[in-house]
């Protein structure tokens, strides 16, 4: 691969004082990030500490959640972060393109537009698995605020409430929908500026090996809400 | 190959790490089930997986490894905050 | 004279195309408009929060007495002129509310940040100005939704402006239902805005310093700035997933915060002290910044130990991380922890006390000029120093036991607060708004209203110390149904009516902000004669700043009386001396 040209665009601000060493797109991204880490820790903290109070509110691991589809579902999410980091690669060689022909090899060799687009559609699975698995669960009777009255999980409780939390299982739901609404919320807004960028500058083909600033801007907050769901799936589901 | 930072680098295998990130989820899904192991360990191992995993991601991905010191401390800073609130708290209920 | 280095001409300066009035003035991307439409809201609020402490005093003074001009309100409210319990909580709620939110605190940060970080540093503008001004327009729908409380049903919310849970979450307890969950969103609202805002100015002082402005060499302003955007973006997120929580507890259905379900009331106290403690600490650093700039002009004089300044900053903020529990003594929390907040918290009277002493520092054997600004500015020292040494009575927990929740600690917050941030502001106001405006604040209304404000309102405040300690709890709506309080009831009536006569002195000011934006005396390019970059512009400041060139910076902010400086008393950074070699600005990878 050759090596990219460092242009203005893509540098610290001039002329200035030595700064980051980063543009201040860049710089700014990881701001914001740093100040998102406080905003999980304020959800995910609260759960480690109510968790903590009242340890028998909360089920077994995979007695009510559906382990196995979140699995399938957090490797989804792990594959769009490769995609999206090959889309950073790609453009940072200066490969517009969707796919061409590489002589000497069986696969075609992926462009930006093919690698975003494929992050795009995995990151809106991501989604959609999160919604499906949302309904499913309140279908079951497992809501914010607690087992719903008569339904099926109630009864479960009722009958084993070692393994699917005692008296008021209120906090399982109320911590489980608050982390993960949330985080399903910054990654539908991912999502959809992926989408505006794809369509306002990638389609036009208005990002080049000289200023790619927007991929790698989108790119740390996408990597970002993968890195907050390894936690998530982690502390919620597995433990 | 280089990149918009100050340093050039080799670029890093993804799809090594992609693979290292697959493997790492198999095993912890696999650890949680196996009901042999005593809730303690079975946290502490998860956790270091999670974390791994969370460092894979930062350092790779998002081309931390690669910063200079200046930008990685912005990430850094959060985190003993978020470690002081929680400990903090939490001793509340042991008290 | 000023040599500036050659910039690349970079895209946005130019579109220098004519601007429509609603794009220069009202959807403006331009720092200075910003910090402008900041000033005007938050000068707004500050009034708003002044008229319900009227009110409050009222209540306080003249207990069961029917209030003049309660007619207008409905009787909800008040009933046959006399303020009700279940108003008189919200006035109380809702004082504190605004003016910590949506006056003070965009005051310090909301303007000045935005006004005075790209001047001070060199800068065009800030690092992303279309941010800037959604940062702006969410703060003030804000404001709008937090001023809505009052007009829905059940009234604006009442449980203090700490807004403890369970008594936030409850409607049936609390007796408010709507207003309860605006403030919620509101503050939601505002977390955006503040970490929007403080995401720029981070960005644009690490980024955007001119050549030359090295760290070490920025006004104290701007580093109490960045030390507070620092602050500022790290703690807003917590109180935000907060509010969400407690959103959920109201609407929803949950129980994070209700003990009764599972949840922990001492959680919320937990997260917001966590968020409010680094909170005061963005109401006060960049009043103390801007102060030094004020005292270090205004003496004539370098500030004393400029370094330690800086250190003291970042020392006040990091260990006001650790600090939080202070406001929990009383809680019931484990005691081993409170003696661990008790210890961390008497440690950070320690940089505090630094700065006092280098601001005595700076005006000793100085050349003090006691103008608005320097006169407002040693003030601040003064009665913040009052407020600090309270502040060591509470830290301390055996002591907290007894004063905590008494007006001992309202003292407090209002000599820190008014004492400290407001009189900080009544310097820089006027400091600034030549730059801002193009006209000077009237000197003498100025200094009247200085030592008029001054002794109204240590008249005001500093009985509530001795009433405090005397056992007058805060927030409580008739002093006098305790026999052990009415003794001390005189003090109450004394402290109204210099309360009254503190809010009619504002008018001064009011007038003279207002008045002289018109007919103000046309200010001189550097009618201070001050060291910062701000001053080698016009007045007012002009579109883009220095664009396209960027400012050279030879020297600190503090040459004052400086011997190269010849004749005069000051040495801009800008000025270049025959001795001074240009900067050499950052050199792109790779070195050329």
């Amino acid at each position: 691969m050759q090596s990219t040209a460092i242009t203005d665009t893509m540098r610290p601000p001039f002329p200035a004082e030595p700064g980051a060493g980063v543009y201040s797109n860049k710089l700014g991204m990881w701001v914001f990030l740093a100040s998102d880490v406080m905003f999980f820790t304020a959800l995910i903290g609260s759960y480690i500490v109510l968790r903590f109070g009242m340890p028998s509110a909360w089920a077994a691991p995979g007695a009510v959640l559906n382990v196995p589809l979140t699995g399938i579902n957090t490797f989804l999410l792990i594959c769009s972060s490769v995609s999206m980091v090959k889309a950073y690669a790609a453009i940072a060689d200066g490969k517009k393109y969707f796919l061409r022909k590489v002589p000497g090899k069986t696969l075609q060799d992926g462009g930006l537009k093919f690698w975003l687009l494929i992050t795009i559609i995995c990151g809106a699975g991501f989604v959609g698995v999160q919604v499906f698995e949302y309904i499913k669960l309140v279908g079951h009777g497992f809501t914010p605020t607690g087992y719903r009255e008569g339904s099926v999980l109630a009864e479960h409780a009722l009958a084993d409430p070692v393994k699917y939390g005692a008296g008021v299982a209120g906090m399982y739901g109320s911590t489980f929908f608050t982390m993960t609404g949330f985080h399903g919320f910054h990654v539908t807004c991912g999502v959809i500026s992926m989408l505006y960028l794809y369509f306002t500058k990638v389609l036009p083909e208005k990002y080049s090996a000289q200023d790619y600033r927007g991929i790698e801007v989108i790119g740390l907050y996408w990597h970002f809400v993968d890195l907050v769901w390894i936690i998530l799936f982690t502390i919620v589901y597995l433990i | 190959m280089t990149t918009p930072t100050q340093t050039t680098h080799v670029r890093p295998n993804y799809m090594l790490i992609w693979l290292y990130l697959f493997v790492m989820t198999v095993i912890e899904i696999a650890a949680a089930f196996l009901s042999h192991i005593p809730k303690h360990w079975l946290i502490l191992i998860l956790l270091f997986f999670a974390i791994w995993k969370a460092l894979l991601v930062a350092m790779y991905f998002m081309h931390l490894k690669f910063e200079r010191w200046r930008l990685r401390l912005i990430f850094i800073v959060p985190l003993p905050l978020a470690i002081i609130l929680v400990t903090t708290v939490i001793m509340e209920k042991i008290f | 004279m000023t040599s500036v280095a050659h910039a690349k001409p970079e895209a946005h300066d130019a579109h220098h195309a004519p601007m429509s009035f609603w794009q220069k003035y009202i959807f403006s991307t331009d720092h200075k408009i910003i910090g402008i439409q900041f000033l005007f809201v938050s000068l707004f609020f500050l009034l708003v929060g002044g008229l319900l402490a009227m009110q409050i005093r009222w209540q306080l003074g003249f207990p069961g007495k029917p209030m003049p001009g309660g007619g207008i309100l409905p009787e909800s409210m008040v009933s046959g002129g006399v303020i009700l319990p279940e108003y008189y909580i919200q006035l109380v709620t809702m004082h504190g509310t605004f003016m910590v939110f949506f006056a003070i605190m965009p005051l310090l940060v909301g303007v000045y940040a935005n006004f005075l970080i790209p001047l001070k540093v060199g800068a065009h503008d800030m690092a992303f100005p279309r941010i800037n001004m959604w940062s702006f327009w969410l703060a003030l729908l804000a404001g709008l939704i937090m001023l809505a409380g009052f007009f829905v049903p059940d009234g604006a919310p009442r449980a203090g402006w700490t807004m403890y849970a369970p008594l936030s979450a409850r409607p049936d307890l609390s007796g408010a239902t709507y207003s309860q969950q605006l403030w919620s969103v509101s503050i939601v609202v505002l977390g955006l805005s503040s970490v929007m805002g403080s995401v720029n100015y981070i960005t644009t002082i690490i980024n955007h310093r001119a050549p030359g402005m090295h760290f070490f060499r920025m006004p104290l302003s701007v580093w109490a700035l960045f030390i507070t955007a620092i602050l500022a973006v790290l703690a807003l997120p917590v109180l935000q997933g907060a509010a969400i929580m407690l959103l959920f507890d109201q609407t929803i259905g949950t129980h994070f915060f209700d003990p009764v379900a599972g949840g922990q009331a001492l959680l919320w106290q937990h997260l917001f002290w966590f968020f409010g403690h680094p909170e005061v600490y963005i109401l006060i650093l960049p009043a103390m910044g801007m102060v030094s700039d004020i005292i270090a002009n205004g003496s004539r004089k370098p500030i004393f130990g400029y370094h330690s300044m800086v250190f003291a900053i970042i020392g006040i903020a990091f260990l006001g991380w650790i600090v939080w529990g202070h406001h929990m003594f009383m809680s019931g929390m484990n005691p081993t922890l409170g003696s661990t907040f008790m210890v961390s918290t008497l440690l950070i009277a320690v940089p505090s006390a630094v700065k006092v002493f280098n601001w005595l520092g700076t005006m000793w054997r100085g050349n003090l000029h006691l103008h608005v600004p320097m006169l407002n500015a040693i003030g601040f020292v003064s009665m913040f120093t009052i407020g600090g040494l309270s502040g060591i009575f509470m830290a301390a927990t055996p002591v907290d036991i007894p004063i905590h929740d008494t007006q001992f600690i309202v003292a407090h917050i209002h000599y820190v607060l008014f004492g400290g941030s407001l009189f900080a502001l009544f310097a820089a106001i006027p400091f600034w708004y030549p730059k801002m405006f193009g006209r000077m604040m009237d000197e003498r209304i100025g200094k009247i209203h200085f030592w008029l404000t001054f002794i109204t309102y240590n008249l005001t405040f500093f009985p509530m110390h001795i009433i405090g300690m005397g056992g007058q709890m805060r927030r409580i709506y008739d002093p006098t149904i305790y026999d052990f309080l009415k003794p001390q009831q005189p003090i109450n009536e004394f402290i109204s009516y210099s309360a009254f006569a503190l809010f009619a002195v504002q008018f001064l000011f009011m007038f003279n902000f207002l008045w002289s934006l018109k007919k103000g005396k046309v200010a001189p390019q550097n009618p201070w004669n001050d060291n910062g970059l701000e001053w080698s512009l016009p007045n007012p400041a002009p579109h883009g700043n220095w664009a396209p060139k960027t400012p050279n910076v030879y020297r600190g902010p503090y040459e004052f009386s400086a011997p190269e400086a010849g004749d005069a008393d000051f040495l801009p950074q800008t000025k270049k001396l025959p001795t001074d070699r240009d900067p050499v600005p950052a050199t792109l990878p790779g070195g050329h």
